[in-house]
């Protein structure tokens, strides 16, 4: 059990947790009654999500029309939108996957809140490619299924198709890694239920009994879809970067979108995490298990992919410039002077410039500041994705089509509704599921509870050896 | 059954089974086959499967209403309707002056589309936006329906009979008769006016135009002592001069004008081109004024000052006497020193044409045309134009004779003087002081509202007549549908008042008979080629019928003075105002038209309604901004002789510093779809010695509101317009460096959009084209993906040229694509929303001087692209390529992502955004598509105007793209045409709408494999000045276009 743990490393249980504390405090928000805060916070989302579907009923009933795009921007607050909560849904496999295989252990302080997050936010990108077709029955169109007209098949070549894909695949695999992981916490809810509660956490659980082999094979699933999500971090914001980067208009056509629009989307998504954490970690008053090293730690995340995308937006402009093409250069300095300047400064503001606090360790250990530019970083990418899609249509490449956009209320509806939806589901994650994996925490008490190591650890080995085990026993 | 010998077939047979027995004597068995094969199961299936779909088909049958379309059949088929078949005859669209020799489309019996009768020596082919517009307006739902009594306004049905009893009861009085008439055309008609007259003596018939020509004729008058137009050869006139004349646009027979124009402005060999060149002294821009070479500035009231100018630099130069005159600004009197020295150059070859509505002005412009020896040349009085005939002095005679009571009995036939008279207000007190007020027109207009009674005639397309509108031409028209109301058409309801006896009141189409023998008698001796039956035979067929014409030449009456003090005077006025005819609306007589409504004003690109043209000011250092800081859509009130109107307003390029202007015909107060729109300016026109003058002294204010539907089609205007740059102390880039902050040079003159040079820069624009041309195919070539070039190497491939030289911007080819493709009318608040469904828009750029800036058309419609951009986008395949190079849409598979018109570089794909056809199965947003108001359903869901759409397109839903499909239903009927005649598909065989339509054959369609066809020809004769737009970037248009070639002068200013 007992490892050599380097004394550098942070504490990332406070307040001397025995196994049995820590399936205490992570499993009691499920069991109590709500409080205050969240059914007001839960009546809030719910009645935007019911505005959101409103929102959508309206579409469907009026039309695209209803919104205000134009024959020059045809896509507009809904592909933003589609964009942003994507990029937002690649916090939580990162932190499954990646920081799993780079061994950051104060990923299972965030983990399975992130991963909720990447699945609610999935399903809200998700949303806006279906409500913005202008024939939503017919979407069934875009499978290819074989079918007797023809057959007649997709278009392969399409990026919107391969979007299908790589988003559904997304999200299929993330639910995955989520649910495996909630198996064995379900399960401890169960033990600790009585009644029609039991029995359904009976049935959630898989009927876990947590014996050995269960978590053989538990840990086997775990691995083999954190092997499997890895690459997809990577592929679904590249694949959603070619909806642009695949086109022929200057200022979506270009190379750098890739990776450009992963860094932004780690970005974002940790910047939503931040945001959601630390409500969640204050109102479940989890603050000894996402701790002010596991906010700091994210900060880390979030300044440095903040200045990857600064970086790519400087070798945008300087690309353009370069490449001696006056309808890219033209695009460009459109972005930054023209009509939809403040969009574009917007996005510089949020996304470069405010993340740079965070090399003061002071700001990156507030939670206040941390807030407020989780926050920010997040209306930067709305931004980014906006300046993308709606200035770049606006003045393409014959002047004489040239408009304007702004969205009409139902747009705006929209957004706010699919923040509803997140919310409204996030809110009822926390009630049902512990909101940090038990079972994960447990697994790094021994080499970072503030008993083991930092000021306040008991250097008393035998007898924290004897406590755990006593707790153990208990648990 | 007892067989001791026989056939057996079964062990049981031979063993004599008793069941079997029993069972083999019977011919049917009772028992269930499925039962003794032990199906028992596969029976409970089908039960399931039935069961399963009788619930679910009558869950469907019994939730959804099924929409239930009446069909009934011909008892008896009409030989000449074949389902499926179109049916062209022959005709001729009249409206007043605007006259067009058109084929009218019809299918199973409903006319849907015209097209230009090529046979025709008047419009050779062309038409106008009006003459393509005019089916719709047979549809109008707002059309009068049978013979009423009026009051108020309010119609109350009578039938024929007791219309013409109380009529002819009327007219018995024996008081004075007046006929209130728009320019007539027709001889047929003045031959039945002349047997109304003859019955009723007193009777005198008033013509006068809506926007007049009055002193044109006047002064041919006193000049050459004939009171008509004569016929004006542009096409032989190597330097024009128009005086405010739009003669591309709305003067006189723009169709005629433009053809023989553009026939001087075309290039067909860059190495020894050459065009005519034309200037154009004006203060609007109007349609022809963007066409010139050179715009020469006035102020409206500098018009007389601009004609003495002229006089006197040609007197000057060819020794006669000067005249003296108001002097002109000193810009302009520079551009006129050159303009008169070219015209001095090409004597007999040069033209001089004026708009002026004064007699003193037309008189020194004709005697202009003597100096320069063009009288009997290019002015020629040979064949007599009919076009024009009002003279508004009659009318004001008339308004005396009405309010002293001098007048019993009124009939107003084909105008609407309580609209478009600028006395308006007198001509209606007066007219109420009319005993019996007859109105023929066919809708409920303000003049008709004040009458008594309503005898609506025939539309055009449902009425028999004729035409005359030059010497020696003649024009027919046909009906091509039966009268879809109870109307009449005015010519017989003249003659049955007049109880002619040369009317046969038993035939079923009295003034067919009555047009045939007039046909017969007065013009068949005029021929000998054909025998009197042949001949109107062949009159119909053809539609037209030329004479020889006399060959009169005339000299300038010696008597006829140049009055330089009667010419009008520069004003002293801060702001004048000018007020102009539009290409579409006329002064009122097409505002109900919503083709016409909605198809953007070629300069201003505006639709519904009339805005007030301002300056634009450039700041000397980034901003380009409207005068008095004004904005597009602002509202602001303009006060003309003490009468005040709040107007919109657009600004302008090209609207010279202290002018503004506005379109006549707008604020119609009743009649139909374009009431409400605009402000009717007519009453601010002012008269001077009885004439209408198109110009004022006004007074502006500043904002006082907005107009939060301004619809306006296009938002950037210019394609890098010049001007001093106050940092630089040059002449800079002002329009590129008026985007966001300091602009970046060379943002826009470098697009590969639009090409364009001067005459004498020719051979530096090829150099620079075959550079570019090269540049772009070494760009193109740096691909990674196979070449699939000589994909379309085999059979045909379609393609398009279209001659920015030849192109004036008229905005025919934009109806007719309308018109042959369903494309829906969406209403100004959609086209606020930048939601117009044009398939085929014509982009208008200005370029050079910011202050005096030219003009470049470009028709912009899909370009067809070999290597298209939307093609691949598409998610499900709804866009793709056909093996004959057409971009083509399955709006049945669209899904309505909208990727592939982001995606689009020439943005030409179309969204339904709403259900603007009413196409969509259920009717859930109708109240935001177009309506008229007043109406009780949108205006595609009324049956009548249905009728308009061609049934060869498909009607689009909501939620699916379109866009133009280079006609493709054409191209199907051009190649089933070849295929059933059993040989190789022809040039021919498939000409698209819009080619079809353009009155000056800038729009050349067919194949580009066929070496012989003409879009090749045409494309190569001009060589490196071919170019695609956006040509390297490797999306390979199906679509070309020719570099814009201005042949201005070194020596003129500006």
């Amino acid at each position: 059990m007992s490892q050599p743990v380097a004394p550098v490393r942070h504490v990332l249980i406070e307040g001397n947790k025995s196994y049995h504390n820590i399936t205490e405090d992570l499993c009691s928000p499920t069991e109590k009654a709500p409080s205050r805060e969240w059914i007001v916070a839960f009546s809030l989302a719910a009645a935007l999500t019911g505005f959101y579907f409103f929102c959508v009923s309206w579409t469907i009933w009026k039309g695209i029309g209803s919104w205000n795009l134009n024959r020059t921007v045809n896509w507009g607050w809904d592909i933003t939108n589609f964009v942003w909560w994507i990029g937002i849904g690649h916090a939580g496999t990162l932190i499954s996957a990646i920081l799993l295989l780079f061994r950051q252990r104060w990923r299972t302080g965030v983990n399975r809140a992130a991963e909720a997050m990447t699945i609610f936010a999935v399903m809200c990108a998700g949303q806006f490619p279906l409500i913005h077709m202008g024939r939503l029955w017919l979407a069934f169109f875009i499978f290819p299924f074989p079918n007797t007209r023809g057959p007649l098949w997709v278009n392969f070549n399409s990026p919107l198709l391969w979007d299908v894909f790589a988003i559904s695949t997304y999200f299929s695999v993330s639910l995955l890694f989520w649910y495996t992981g909630l198996v064995p916490d379900l399960a401890t809810v169960r033990d600790r239920a009585a009644g029609f509660r039991r029995k359904m956490y009976d049935i959630f659980s898989f009927g876990w009994t947590g014996s050995a082999k269960h978590w053989q094979r538990w840990e086997s699933l775990s691995l083999i879809l954190a092997g499997l999500s890895t690459p997809l971090v990577l592929s679904v914001h590249t694949i959603v970067s070619f909806d642009f980067a695949t086109s022929v208009i200057p200022g979506w056509h270009t190379t750098i979108f890739p990776p450009y629009f992963v860094a932004g989307a780690i970005f974002s998504g940790f910047a939503m995490v931040q945001t959601l954490m630390l409500i969640t970690r204050k109102v479940l008053h989890l603050e000894e298990y996402i701790t002010i090293n596991h906010i700091e730690s994210m900060n880390k995340v979030i300044v440095m992919t903040g200045t990857i995308v600064g970086v790519a937006y400087l070798t945008e402009l300087f690309v353009a410039w370069y490449s001696g093409y006056i309808y890219e250069q033209f695009a460009f300095y459109n972005r930054v002077f023209g009509i939809y300047w403040w969009s574009y400064f917007g996005m510089m503001f949020c996304n470069v410039v405010s993340p740079q606090l965070f090399w003061s360790r002071k700001i990156r250990r507030s939670i206040w500041w941390t807030f407020f530019l989780s926050i920010v970083v997040n209306v930067g990418m709305w931004f980014e994705r906006f300046v993308i899609i709606a200035t770049t249509l606006a003045r393409d490449y014959l002047p004489s089509s040239w408009s304007y956009y702004s969205p009409s209320w139902v747009e705006i509806g929209l957004f706010i509704g699919t923040i509803g939806l997140f919310f409204f589901l996030f809110l009822i994650f926390t009630r049902v599921a512990p909101v940090v994996a038990v079972a994960e925490v447990k697994s790094i008490l021994k080499v970072a509870g503030d008993q083991y190591i930092g000021p306040n650890a008991k250097h008393a080995h035998a007898h924290s050896h004897k406590a755990a085990v006593k707790t153990h026993t208990e648990d | 059954m007892h067989q001791e010998k026989g056939i057996w077939v079964s062990a049981e047979e031979l063993n004599r089974d008793e069941a079997f027995l029993q069972s083999a004597q019977k011919e049917f068995s009772v028992e269930n086959i499925a039962e003794t094969d032990g199906q028992w199961t596969a029976n409970r299936r089908d039960f399931l499967k039935m069961m399963g779909f009788g619930l679910g088909a009558a869950t469907i049958a019994a939730s959804c209403e099924i929409p239930m379309k009446r069909a009934i059949p011909y008892v008896t088929k009409p030989d000449e309707i074949v389902p499926g078949v179109a049916n062209y005859f022959a005709s001729s669209f009249v409206q007043g002056g605007d006259y067009c020799a058109v084929l009218v489309k019809t299918r199973e019996g409903r006319p849907i589309k015209i097209e230009g009768n090529s046979l025709s020596k008047v419009t050779k082919g062309g038409t106008s936006a009006r003459a393509q517009a005019v089916v719709l307006s047979l549809y109008d739902t707002r059309r009068i329906k049978t013979a009423a009594a009026v009051n108020k306004g309010e119609l109350a049905d009578m039938n024929w009979a007791d219309l013409d009893k109380k009529i002819t009861g009327q007219l018995a009085l024996g008081g004075q008769i007046r006929i209130i008439s728009s320019t007539n055309i027709s001889p047929t008609a003045k031959k039945a006016l002349g047997e109304f007259v003859a019955k009723y003596p007193n009777t005198r018939v008033i013509t006068y135009d809506a926007v007049s020509s009055a002193a044109l004729l006047a002064a041919n008058e006193q000049c050459f002592g004939l009171k008509a137009l004569p016929s004006y050869h542009f096409d032989k006139a190597e330097v024009i001069v128009s005086l405010g004349a739009d003669f591309l646009g709305t003067w006189i027979s723009p169709v005629e004008y433009a053809r023989a124009y553009a026939e001087r402005r075309k290039i067909s060999d860059p190495k020894k081109a050459t065009m005519s060149r034309h200037y154009q002294v004006e203060s609007h821009m109007s349609l022809t004024g963007s066409n010139a070479d050179h715009r020469v500035l006035i102020k409206p009231s500098e018009m007389g000052a601009a004609v003495c100018a002229l006089y006197n630099e040609v007197a000057a130069l060819t020794g006669a006497a000067a005249i003296g005159g108001p002097k002109v600004n000193d810009k302009a009197a520079k551009a006129l020193k050159g303009a008169a020295r070219d015209l001095v150059a090409a004597k007999g070859k040069s033209l001089v044409v004026s708009g002026s509505n004064n007699i003193a002005e037309q008189v020194i412009v004709n005697k202009i045309n003597d100096l320069l020896g063009n009288l009997n040349a290019t002015v020629d009085f040979g064949t007599l134009s009919y076009q024009r005939q009002g003279d508004e002095r009659d009318m004001e005679r008339l308004i005396g004779e009405m309010s002293a009571g001098q007048v019993g009995l009124a009939i107003v036939w084909g105008a609407n003087p309580a609209f478009d008279l600028p006395n308006a207000d007198k001509f209606k007190a007066a007219f109420a002081k009319v005993n019996t007020r007859i109105s023929f027109s066919g809708t409920m207009d303000e003049t008709t509202a004040l009458c008594n009674y309503s005898a609506p005639t025939h539309h055009l397309l449902e009425s028999w007549g004729d035409a005359q509108p030059k010497e020696g031409h003649y024009s027919l028209i046909q009906p091509t549908i039966a009268p879809l109301f109870d109307t009449r058409q005015a010519e017989l309801s003249l003659l049955i008042w007049a109880g002619s006896p040369n009317l046969n009141l038993q035939d079923p189409q009295p003034y067919y008979q009555y047009l045939k023998s007039a046909w017969t008698s007065d013009l068949q001796s005029k021929q000998n080629k054909y025998s009197p039956v042949a001949f109107w035979e062949m009159s119909l067929h053809d539609g037209i019928f030329e004479a020889p014409v006399s060959g009169r030449t005339v000299s300038f009456n010696s008597g006829a003075t140049l009055n330089s003090g009667a010419v009008s005077k520069p004003a002293s006025a801060e702001v004048e105002i000018s007020f102009y005819e539009t290409v579409n609306i006329g002064n009122g007589q097409y505002a109900h038209n919503p083709w016409l409504q909605e198809m953007p004003d070629p300069v201003h690109r505006t639709v519904w309604g009339n805005y007030l043209s301002i300056p634009v000011e450039w700041d000397g250092v980034n901003e380009i901004n409207g005068w008095k800081g004004l904005n597009d859509g602002d509202n602001v009130e303009v006060e003309v002789n003490g009468k005040k109107l709040t107007c919109t307003v657009v600004k302008t390029f090209g609207q010279p510093a202290g002018t503004v202007s506005i379109a006549l015909g707008q604020g119609r107060e009743s009649g139909g779809c374009g009431t409400g729109f605009g402000v009717n300016v007519n009453p601010w026109l002012p008269v001077s010695g009885g004439l209408v003058q198109y110009h004022a002294a006004a007074t502006v204010s500043g904002k006082t509101g907005v107009d939060k539907q301004f619809a306006c089609v296009q938002h950037h205007h210019t394609m890098g317009v010049q001007a001093m740059g106050k940092e630089e102390g040059a002449i800079i880039n002002a329009d590129e460096k008026s985007l966001g902050w300091k602009g970046f040079q060379g943002s826009l003159t470098s697009r590969s959009v639009i090409f364009q040079a001067d005459l004498k820069d020719l051979p530096g624009l090829v150099d620079q084209m075959t550079e570019f041309h090269k540049e772009a195919k070494h760009l193109n070539e740096q691909t990674l993906y196979p070449d699939n070039t000589d994909y379309f190497g085999t059979g045909v491939k379609w393609g398009m040229y279209i001659d920015l030289n030849s192109c004036i911007g008229c905005g025919a080819c934009q109806v007719a694509c309308v018109s042959e493709n369903n494309i829906p009318v969406v209403g100004k608040a959609e086209v606020n929303r930048h939601h117009e469904m044009t398939w085929l828009r014509i982009d208008r750029y200005f370029y050079g001087d910011l202050e005096n800036p030219k003009v470049v058309y470009q028709p912009m419609m899909c370009q067809h692209c070999d290597n298209a951009p939307c093609e691949n986008v598409c998610p499900v395949n709804a866009t793709n390529h056909s093996m004959e190079g057409l971009n083509q849409m399955a709006y049945n598979r669209c899904i309505g992502t909208r990727y592939c018109a982001n995606n689009c570089p020439y943005k030409v794909r179309r969204f339904n955004w709403l259900d603007y056809t009413t196409a969509d199965v259920w009717p859930a947003n109708e109240e935001r598509v177009f309506w008229v108001e007043g109406e009780d359903k949108p205006f595609y869901a009324d049956n009548l105007v249905r009728m308009v759409l061609n049934p060869d397109v498909t009607v689009r839903s909501r939620g699916v793209i379109e866009k133009c499909s280079f006609c493709i239903q054409r191209i199907q009927e051009g190649k089933l045409t070849a295929k059933r005649e059993s040989r190789a598909i022809l040039d021919n065989d498939v000409r698209s709408a819009c080619q079809t339509a353009c009155p000056t054959g800038a729009i050349v369609f067919g194949n580009l494999n066929n070496p012989e066809s003409a879009v090749v020809k045409a494309r190569e004769s001009v060589g490196a000045l071919a170019y695609q737009a956006l040509e390297e970037i490797n999306v390979r248009p199906g679509v070309q276009y020719s570099a814009k070639i201005r042949n201005s002068s070194d020596t003129s200013a500006s």
